[in-house]
């Protein structure tokens, strides 16, 4: 049984199926909280706890997985690129509001967790947390972070991105929608945009292109503080 | 075919990142050079979109699936969340506000200024609303 478990097979399918499940559900309760991603994630943790299937196997299916993520990240130029036209036209707004927000997660991340005491890796770990997860996991993993709480923080930022959005955007006062667009995609990357292009259009664009280009500023800012 | 010609595109713009990963004297992700790189190539019309426009949406549309692994593994880290969950928690709230606001503001203000700069810029500016 235990070779059997220690197959790559057994790795994908177990997450192929879990995600599978996590898509469903969230189809049919249509809330941020209900990510599919989590969904997935509490299934295949459980799986293993309750049959004690030791994490190493799991991973050799994992590997596999892990090994779409960097063409996944690369692919965000063709989102990006697909946008070229709000990009031409409003390229100062977003890269100001890319920037200072990128610097704004850092800084705040960074005061909060001396705050909170917590230590370097855990720090280094939650730095990157608002860009999207294969940027995130590349800024945190080098500079000595734990990388499933990067995951983590990056998944739950989104999620409250994508919960709050309306509020945060009512509370602020945001009427403009490049303003809340771009405000969306800084703060909580694509779980955020899933929700921006609910509200609207240009809401939804602005997010997208905010997603690849705060993950290029952020990267760029920690080659400097890591 | 065309789908195993968009893998070879993609995964030999990935490849030529690890290259200048490694021939760069910072560290700057791989993954993020590639997303540089082609985004050059399609800029500069050396790809076409149509060249990998499948194998992306693929990779765009199944984001989320292909982290499953990496988000399992925070099985062997239960300890180190046990202690810090709380303030782990405050801290991503606390700063996806801040973020949102500061990020919302300073695209506000710059449109404004945008605006009182280049008064002929109103017009487009306004009708995209």
């Amino acid at each position: 049984m235990r070779e059997l478990c220690s197959s790559p097979y057994f790795g994908i399918a177990l997450s192929v199926l879990a995600f599978g499940i996590g898509v469903k559900l969230n189809e049919k309760l249509k809330t941020p909280v209900c990510n599919p991603l989590v969904i997935a994630i509490v299934l295949i943790v459980g799986v293993l706890l309750i049959f004690k299937i030791p994490y190493e196997d799991y991973n050799a299916g994992g590997k596999i997985i892990n090994m779409f993520l960097a063409p996944a990240t690369a692919c965000l130029a063709v989102a990006i690129y697909t946008k070229i036209q709000i990009l031409k036209q409003y390229w100062l707004p977003i890269l100001v509001g890319c920037t200072a927000g990128s610097l704004a997660s850092m800084g705040s991340v960074y005061g909060l967790c001396r705050l909170f005491g917590l230590d370097k890796s855990l720090t280094v770990s939650l730095l990157p947390k608002s860009v999207t997860t294969p940027i995130a996991v590349s800024i945190s993993e080098p500079a000595g972070g734990v990388v499933p709480i990067t995951v983590a923080a990056v998944i739950g930022t989104g999620i409250l991105g994508g919960i709050f959005a309306p509020l945060l955007i009512k509370l602020f006062k945001v009427s403009d929608p490049v303003a809340a667009g771009l405000a969306i995609g800084a703060s909580s990357h694509a779980v955020g945009t899933s929700k921006a292009i609910e509200i609207g259009e240009v809401e939804g664009a602005m997010s997208g292109l905010a997603i690849g280009i705060c993950g290029i500023v952020t990267v760029i800012v920690s080659i400097f503080l890591v | 075919m065309k789908i195993i010609r968009q893998i070879g595109i993609i995964f030999t713009v990935c490849w030529l990142s690890l290259v200048i990963e490694k021939l760069l004297p910072f560290t700057f992700p791989a993954s993020v050079i590639g997303m540089i790189l082609l985004f050059l190539c399609l800029f500069t019309g050396v790809l076409k979109i149509e060249h990998i426009q499948e194998k992306a949406d693929f990779l765009l549309g199944n984001m989320a699936f292909f982290f499953v692994p990496a988000g399992v593994s925070i099985m062997n880290y239960f300890d180190v969340l046990k202690h810090s969950i709380v303030q782990l928690v405050f801290v991503c709230i606390i700063s996806t506000i801040i973020t949102f606001a500061v990020t919302a503001w300073s695209v506000k203000l710059t449109l404004r200024l945008m605006k009182s700069r280049k008064p002929e810029n109103l017009q487009s500016g306004g009708g995209e609303k």
